[in-house]
């Protein structure tokens, strides 16, 4: 199947995250999230729900994704993605972001399973203004239990555009990389998975980076050049593997420092006599 | 035949400072993930399938861009980098790429490595190994085959120091590699013409998560290399 997607985010006047734009085709459905009464997010959610059984052989499927100025967009999945055989021929998927200025993407889809004889590849591309915020997770799954993993290749390439200024003229590149499933030797190499079967990956462009990174037994977090962060984490399963993704996710300044802010907004208001502690600090 | 640039770039005596860095090799030991000859050269194979292809293309597309009018030596630098997430991983190869440096500029001085030194002062390995190769005219071919060689034999001598392997053994298994050098000199001669931003990318995440974590043990402790 052939399909093309296209999805655009703004803020509006009065300062709430609307879509402005929303054309899905089977197999890929975008169903917006309704506002939740009372929520204080004002961003916008969009669930990806696949309407047939994707990633087939020959599946073509392109999602434009634009979040304009100031607004904010969560797109997650709902299910895994099986990524089911091709024969002979492969299945694509292609997501290309735009974040404007000040623009915030968290795109979270659930994980892609990659079925013995699957050939599937994926193509996302993320263009960002120097003030917008993007974190991209991918969760590669090695075939389902028992079977071997078919063959997949992915790319993620971020990209920064200049900024309006004299001087700086060309677009700076964070990140580009391609994973790859489905090779025998590659997987079993302690260079690469070291025989686990789940590769899971958040690039997280929020805020501040940690220079020196972080890394624990099966994950790590480290920082791009210019800016931006890359955490990694491999597994023998998707639930450790994303918990191990989460560790390292946590790890970050930026993320970490946006989430407390939130905790820090959803708490109810102190009480007019609450008492600034010894370091002046408001509770 | 291979011109003697190469011979020298790819030579453990060339000093350019080579042979304190460990390719990861260092802390997949120290987590028993390689303990003898035979995961050795698994882990190798995989390095060399990534970094390796990574450092081979980007040394292939420099030894063009040194007998090239306009080379985009500030272009090449960039998407190294950001095919490095790693900043460990990005450091070794910057700290490797100025000792090669040095040697480099007393050995062929040119116009074609300063200009290279001007988009960046610590250049990448790779593209100072490809930049050399092409100043003494040589040909994508030996720039991708020298460093497609480094990416493994590297860690291979840093494995016979750090676990005593027998490195009569050890050399059988480079030399065993040869289809898979092969395999990953074609591709990067075959994207050599390419823009930079369409050379191959392929992501190591094991080697990410060594590097880093091997920073982190050499700050609290003695480890043998620097990378």
């Amino acid at each position: 199947m052939r399909a093309r997607a296209v999805l655009a985010v703004e803020r509006d006047t009065g300062g709430r995250c609307v879509v402005r734009e929303l054309r899905s085709e089977s197999p890929l459905s975008l169903v917006p999230r309704r506002g939740v009464a009372g929520a204080l997010d004002t961003g916008v959610t969009v669930h990806l729900v696949g309407s047939a059984t994707t990633p087939l052989a020959g599946d073509d499927v392109e999602l434009d994704v634009r979040v304009g100025p100031g607004a904010a967009l969560v797109l997650t999945g709902v299910a895994a993605a099986v990524a089911l055989p091709g024969a002979g021929r492969a299945s694509t998927l292609t997501v290309r972001v735009e974040l404007d200025d000040g623009a915030c993407l968290q795109y979270l889809p659930e994980p892609t399973v990659v079925t013995s004889r699957a050939d599937h590849r994926t193509l996302l591309h993320a263009t960002l203004h120097p003030t917008a915020r993007l974190r991209a997770r991918e969760v590669l799954v090695g075939g389902r239990s028992g079977e071997p993993s078919g063959r997949y290749a992915g790319t993620t390439r971020v990209v920064e555009r200049a900024r309006p200024a004299p001087g700086t003229t060309s677009d700076r590149v964070l990140l580009h990389q391609t994973q790859e499933l489905g090779d025998a030797g590659l997987a079993a190499s302690s260079a690469y998975l070291g025989g686990r079967r789940v590769l899971a990956t958040e690039v997280l462009v929020w805020g501040d980076d940690s220079a020196d990174g972080a890394v624990g037994d099966d994950w790590s977090l480290t920082s791009l050049r210019g800016r931006g962060s890359l955490a990694t984490a491999v597994g023998h399963d998707a639930v450790g593997a994303q918990r191990a993704l989460a560790e390292a996710v946590a790890a970050h300044p930026g993320w970490t420092s946006t989430v407390l802010a939130g905790a820090e907004r959803a708490r109810p208001a102190p009480p007019p006599h609450a008492a600034a502690d010894e370091s002046g600090r408001r509770w | 035949m291979p011109s003697l640039a190469t011979l020298v770039l790819s030579d453990a005596r060339f000093p350019g400072g080579g042979h304190v860095h460990s390719g990861g090799l260092e802390e997949a030991v120290a987590r028993a993930l390689v303990t003898g000859v035979g995961d050795l050269g698994t882990f190798l194979h995989g390095r060399l399938r990534t970094a390796g292809l990574v450092a081979a293309s980007f040394a292939a597309a420099a030894a063009v861009a040194a007998g090239s009018a306009e080379p985009c030596w500030a272009a090449l630098d960039a998407e190294l980098d950001a095919r490095t997430p790693s900043a460990a991983q990005r450091d070794a190869s910057r700290a490797q790429g100025r000792g090669t440096l040095r040697a480099a500029r007393a050995s062929w001085p040119s116009p074609v490595l300063d200009a290279l030194v001007a988009a960046h002062p610590r250049p990448h390995h790779p593209l100072l190994v490809g930049a050399v190769v092409g100043i003494a005219g040589g040909d994508p071919v030996e720039a991708a085959q020298c460093v497609a060689y480094l990416a493994v034999s590297g860690p291979a001598s840093a494995a016979v120091r750090l676990l005593g392997l027998d490195p009569i053994a050890v050399n059988a298994a480079i030399v065993a590699m040869a289809p898979t050098v092969d395999e990953v000199v074609a591709l990067a001669v075959a994207a050599a013409d390419r823009a930079p931003a369409d050379l191959p990318a392929p992501g190591a995440p094991m080697l990410d998560l060594l590097a880093q974590s091997h920073v982190r043990h050499h700050r609290e402790q003695v480890r043998l290399f620097a990378s």
